[in-house]
């Protein structure tokens, strides 16, 4: 995240710029066709728009000066303008609309490659990173690349219309024209002023913005401990520091766009009509001028300067777009991974026998968090894994999912290298009880077949029942097409634990791996909870985080763990015959209970 | 154009800035007209033979006069109108903050924390849209249009003027027609946008879930309707966003055809001069801005005015909690006695407390127990003033609560909160939330209370840390930690921890609750939990169930009684043991 922050508040050098602008063009790569065909059209454009002043002035400098017009010269060139108009229109349509459509399917295909990027990812990324920093990634930094494309028309727009503008009047005149370049050096440190300056302070402004916003956020979130505490004029007084130094910020913006922007093009351009009269009128106090060849002129000069002010406008968006662009190929950059499988397609797993043997593991390479373990669990048996926080519980079902990969040991499945399974196969018979449900926007139904298509409806129901969240989902309005709206709030952690259960039971794993929940859930729940768990423990391997004395009793081997290690295992007959640590805290809960 | 008058304390605060800037408007419009007229009368100059160096320096003297003039005039309306525009924004997004700052939790849940951002970004956008470009472009199309059509009926020819001005009023009808459909579109692709999102934050919000299923493929299956979805949307959009220049293109070319037509007849007549024809066709271009942007105007001042409607009824909204006249300011103490008889939620008809009557000394703890939802919270809620309206009532030191200024009452309470909201700030001044002045000395004398003075120097700085969203993170247990210290720096006479344990070892919460009732020998304090062990040694428990009291008395005597509490107490401490706290 820290790289991140640098990237946000400092301007990059301009080698890394092009760098990262080279990296994200690629993205552009499959509609490059129509992006050309767009900007051939805005050459189309920009000539036509040198073509029109040239109508008029040869109507006038032919037709009207030598008074040789008549009507239908003038309804010929009427019309003539009116026809290129006409094409102008139909160009410029197609140009925008092309150009737009590439950019948005550009954008499109960024944000398909993110996404998949970030599914090959493996658990690591995800815990470690926000998920509001992903989300933003995915979702606004990739809409900004829209602006960003844009701004590509906006400068080549800009750059046809100066090159091609100069051109004409190099066409009409080369004199005169000469003169006009002299104007090129003035624009270029106008541009380059303006972007120094407004970049800073557009920059400035943002994160100005943005930290306003995150006040506001935090305020509105946190507003009952405000208020509970008294602060509210304390806040208020904050919040009007960071409201004024934002003004402060937009203000020094204004000020930079009024002296620097469209007031200073503005004004180049009328310098520049002084300077075309001043030569032509010049002249014309030597010999005879042909007139429309100034109007030709002055329209041209017009063309050369008015794409300036966008362009010079559009170049914050530029950096935005660069900033953007290189928080996305950061992601794209990482490299963590889901851990790779020597996928042997023959592998598959059949009885569900479990061997951890002599292994070892760490999150960050240096502290082992799990060490030398060794355990078996029968193909049908319960293990249940007891421990205090951060004993390698945890672990020990990141290994098994291979939501992380071990450094050292095997890990083996019937006999078989946990590796050498491919990852589907693991997936489908291993099934996976959270401690959280997490439940998506959608059905019932969408929440136990959890996106597998081939899930039959009747499967669903048969799955439900069998956990028993029938009776409470028959009780719902639509039943199995109940809407569960955003992370199932409107159900209580019990209906979701057993929402859970079935989208776990309907998939028929042969290994089961529960991850408990501590937190108390009312007891009629907790009646079904216990039961379903018995159910789906029942001819399945089971390796569970366990919390319920009913799972712990019933193990058919526990492990006690401690700092990484197994400290004690047996079935609970056998541990608190063997009078270790396992015993210590069965008497002590006896004794509390005999004291009561 | 009401919302103009609905902002007119605004206008009328910024008088004088608007004067000027509008006058600069104005300027500028004039001085604009210059350069083409110019360019026309050389023109004529030239054609007829009867240009000199001194009328030459004499025109280009004032052309050059009038682009400093333009530029001077530019930079001041540009600084005015869009100052004041941010101006207003600032105003009124101080309004609004000020405003949920005096606003009670019953507002905070009819408008969710995403609603009430949106009003405080977009809806601000839209209204300095109008300060700024509303302004700006009302009173820019009537001074340049009218000046420029002046200047073109009295300076050209008034026949020429009314025949190639007719189609621009067009300009004014199509970008006001354009404009509704774009925004009716825009509005389309803006939802599936904001789809995308929600089903981007949902999937990696429940990506353990879609891995533990091995459902990546399917899930960017999904994902990819979403952004085809987005695509389809915004095509909608470009069909007519791409109209836009190609329409102008078109009015202005019946314009120009106009013109050249009648012009060139014109000229053949001699009755006007060539001169008149290029300074016209210069003013004809000057008209597309001001009349396009009179059917803009309308856009923004629709949207506008719906953005300051709910902003307006926001601020419209009042607070039930409201201090009465004569309220006791001097702050409570004493003993505590809650007795209510009935109350529920404001618009909610289900009874939430019945009959809750509980009497607590000074000095003494109190122990609030009960499953999630039995009311404990509620109870809370109630002595911290969240909800005036119930039936019975709740007294300190013998008088109502409602009676004492909202100071007087809350800042006696130390309230630590179920969801521990850190600021994104230091933790010291997270701490030392209710004083920012406070000495180093008195807040780590609370850290070491709440237990947590040592895990904060083992943070990379210190109580320089920081927290919330761009801080670093903390586990549970050491915000709830970090929100005790926070609530018992001001020694307040009532303290009140709402589950504010649950995420803390038993041995930590035996050194804070031991370290509490040394220190607090003197005052009262109210703990509510799921723990049982977080309250045994209360002076007196109540057990709430469905918002009514079950079950009172000292953790000895509701043992004995042998009901809902007892059976807790015996599944929790079987259940702790077995999660090995003590190995």
């Amino acid at each position: 995240m820290e790289q991140q922050e640098t990237i946000k508040n400092k301007t990059m050098p301009f080698k890394q710029q092009m760098h990262v602008l080279k990296r994200i063009l690629k993205y552009a790569h499959p509609y490059r066709f129509q992006f050309a065909f767009a900007i051939g059209l805005s050459i189309v454009l920009a000539i036509i728009n040198a073509i029109l002043p040239r109508i008029i002035q040869v109507f006038i400098d032919d037709h009207i000066t030598p008074g040789a017009a008549t009507l239908s010269t003038i309804i010929f060139f009427a019309s003539l303008h009116f026809g290129v108009t006409l094409i102008r229109m139909v160009v410029w349509y197609f140009e925008l609309y092309i150009f737009n459509m590439a950019s948005e399917k550009t954008v499109k295909n960024i944000r398909e490659s993110l996404y998949t990027k970030l599914h090959s990812l493996g658990m690591r990324f995800f815990d470690q990173t926000s998920t509001g920093w992903i989300i933003t990634r995915a979702t606004n930094d990739t809409e900004a690349m829209k602006d960003f494309w844009n701004v590509f028309l906006t400068i080549m727009q800009g750059v046809f219309g100066v090159v091609i503008s100069l051109g004409a009047m190099f066409f009409l005149d080369a004199s005169v024209a000469i003169w006009i370049l002299l104007f090129a050096p003035v624009l270029l440190l106008v541009i380059r002023f303006y972007q120094v300056y407004s970049s800073k302070t557009y920059i400035e402004m943002k994160s100005k913005l943005s930290s306003l916003n995150t006040k506001l956020a935090e305020t509105i979130n946190g507003m009952s401990i405000i208020q509970q505490f008294r602060q509210e004029r304390r806040l208020q007084k904050e919040f009007e520091e960071t409201n004024q130094s934002y003004y402060d910020s937009r203000y020094s913006m204004v000020r930079i766009n009024a002296i620097l922007l469209s007031p200073v093009i503005n004004f180049l351009y009328t310098l520049a009509v002084v300077l075309i009269l001043a030569i032509f009128g010049v002249n014309a106090l030597q010999s005879p001028v042909e007139v429309g060849i100034i109007y030709a002129f002055t329209s041209y000069a017009n063309d050369f300067f008015r794409p300036l002010t966008r362009l010079m406008d559009s170049l914050s968006l530029f950096q935005d777009g660069i900033i953007s662009s290189s928080r996305i190929l950061t992601v794209m950059d990482n490299e963590e991974y889901v851990p790779e499988q020597e996928d042997n397609p023959d592998a598959t797993i059949e009885i569900g026998k479990i061997e951890f043997k002599d292994v070892s593991f760490s999150y960050d390479g240096k502290t082992d968090v799990l060490k030398n373990i060794n355990f078996t669990v029968n193909p049908g048996e319960t293990v249940a894994l007891v421990g205090h926080t951060g004993s390698g519980k945890s672990s020990i079902i990141n290994v098994l999912m291979r939501f992380y990969d071990f450094q050292s040991g095997e890990v083996l499945i019937d006999g078989r290298s946990i590796k050498e399974y491919p990852m589907r196969e693991l997936r489908q018979k291993t099934g996976l009880v959270l401690q959280d449900s997490f439940l998506f926007y959608g059905t019932i139904k969408d929440n136990i077949r959890i996106k597998n298509d081939q899930i039959k409806d009747g499967e669903i129901i048969k799955a439900a029942k069998f956990v028993q969240a029938d009776q409470f989902i028959e009780d719902l309005p639509g039943q199995y097409d109940a809407k569960v709206v955003e992370r199932g709030a409107s159900f209580s952690s019990g209906q979701k634990q057993l929402i859970s259960f079935a989208s776990t039971i309907v998939r028929d794993p042969k290994i089961l791996i529960l991850d408990e929940a501590t937190a108390n859930i009312d007891t009629e729940t907790e009646a079904l909870i216990q039961e379903g768990l018995n159910r789906m423990r029942k001819g399945r391997t089971t390796v569970a985080i366990a919390h319920r004395l009913s799972t712990i009793r019933d193990a058919d081997q526990i492990l006690v763990l401690d700092n990484g290690r197994i400290i004690e295992r047996g079935s609970h007959d056998e541990l608190i015959a063997s009078g270790g640590k396992y015993k210590d805290m069965y008497e002590l809960q006896n004794i509390g209970l005999q004291l009561s | 154009m009401d919302i103009f008058k609905r902002l007119g304390w605004f206008f009328r605060r910024e008088k004088k800035s608007y004067m000027i800037g509008i006058f600069s408007l104005v300027t500028v419009a004039l001085l604009q007209l210059i350069p083409p007229r110019i360019i026309g009368i050389v023109v004529d100059e030239i054609e007829t033979n009867s240009i000199t160096s001194q009328s030459l320096t004499f025109w280009l003297g004032i052309l050059a006069a009038s682009a400093v003039g333009q530029y001077v005039f530019r930079y001041i309306w540009r600084m005015r109108i869009w100052g004041n525009a941010a101006k207003l924004e600032q105003l009124v997004r101080e309004q609004l903050y000020n405003h949920f700052t005096s606003m009670d939790s019953q507002f905070f849940q009819k408008y969710r924390a995403g609603d009430l951002m949106a009003h405080a970004t977009n809806d601000l956008r839209g209204l300095r849209m109008v300060a700024g470009g509303g302004i700006l472009t009302m009173a820019d199309a009537i001074s340049v249009g009218l000046t420029t059509l002046l200047a073109m009926i009295f300076l050209v020819d008034w026949r020429l003027t009314l025949l190639a001005v007719f189609p621009l009023p067009l300009l004014a009808i199509t970008s006001r027609i354009l404009g509704r459909k774009l925004h009716l579109r825009f509005k389309d692709a803006q939802a599936s946008f904001s789809q995308l999102n929600d089903k981007v934050q949902e999937s990696i919000q429940g990506v353990k879930v879609l891995k533990t299923f091995g459902q990546e493929k399917e899930d960017i299956e999904e994902f990819k309707i979403q952004t085809d979805n987005v695509v389809a949307k915004n095509r909608l959009v470009y069909k007519i966003d791409s109209l836009f220049d190609p329409a102008i293109t078109l009015i202005m070319g019946v314009s120009y055809f106009l013109t050249i037509l009648v012009g060139g007849i014109l000229i053949t007549g001699n009755e006007i001069t060539i001169g008149d024809f290029v300074t016209f066709i210069n003013y004809i271009g000057m008209l597309v801005w001001p009349m396009f942007a009179i059917g803009r105007l309308f856009n923004i001042i629709e949207r506008g005015s719906a953005s300051y409607d709910r902003i307006e009824n926001l601020l419209r909204e009042e607070s039930s909690i409201v201090e009465r006249d004569g309220s006791i300011e001097t702050p409570i103490n004493g003993n505590l006695d809650f007795d209510i008889k009935k109350f529920s939620y404001p618009d909610d008809e289900t009874v939430t407390l019945q009959n809750v009557h509980f009497k607590l000394n000074k000095g003494h703890t109190m122990g609030l127990v009960g499953k999630t939802g039995a009311g404990k919270t509620t109870i809370l809620k109630l002595l911290l003033r969240e909800y005036d309206a119930y039936k019975g009532h709740i007294q300190y030191g013998g008088h109502d609560i409602r009676d004492y200024t909202l100071n007087a009452l809350l800042q006696q309470v130390g309230y630590v909160p179920q969801d521990n909201y850190l600021f994104s700030t230091t933790i010291r001044d997270n701490i030392r939330f209710a004083d920012p002045t406070m000495p180093q000395s008195v807040v780590e004398e609370a850290a070491k209370l709440a237990d947590i003075h040592e895990d904060i120097l083992n943070l990379p700085n210190g109580y320089d840390t920081q927290v919330g969203e761009r801080g670093v993170s903390l586990s549970g247990g050491q915000k709830q930690r970090i929100s005790i210290a926070r609530a018992i720096i001001t020694n307040p006479e009532l303290m009140i921890l709402d589950d504010s344990l649950s995420a803390v070892d038993a041995k930590t919460e035996e050194s804070i609750l031991s370290g509490l009732k040394r220190k607090r020998r003197n005052q009262t304090t109210i703990i509510a939990a799921h723990r049982i062990s977080s309250v045994m040694h209360a002076e007196e428990i109540i057990v709430v169930e469905q918002g009514t009291i079950v079950e009172r008395g000292t953790h000895k005597e509701l043992l004995e009684l042998d009901g809902w509490y007892k059976d807790m107490y015996q599944q929790q401490q079987l259940e702790q043991k077995l999660e090995g706290e003590d190995i």
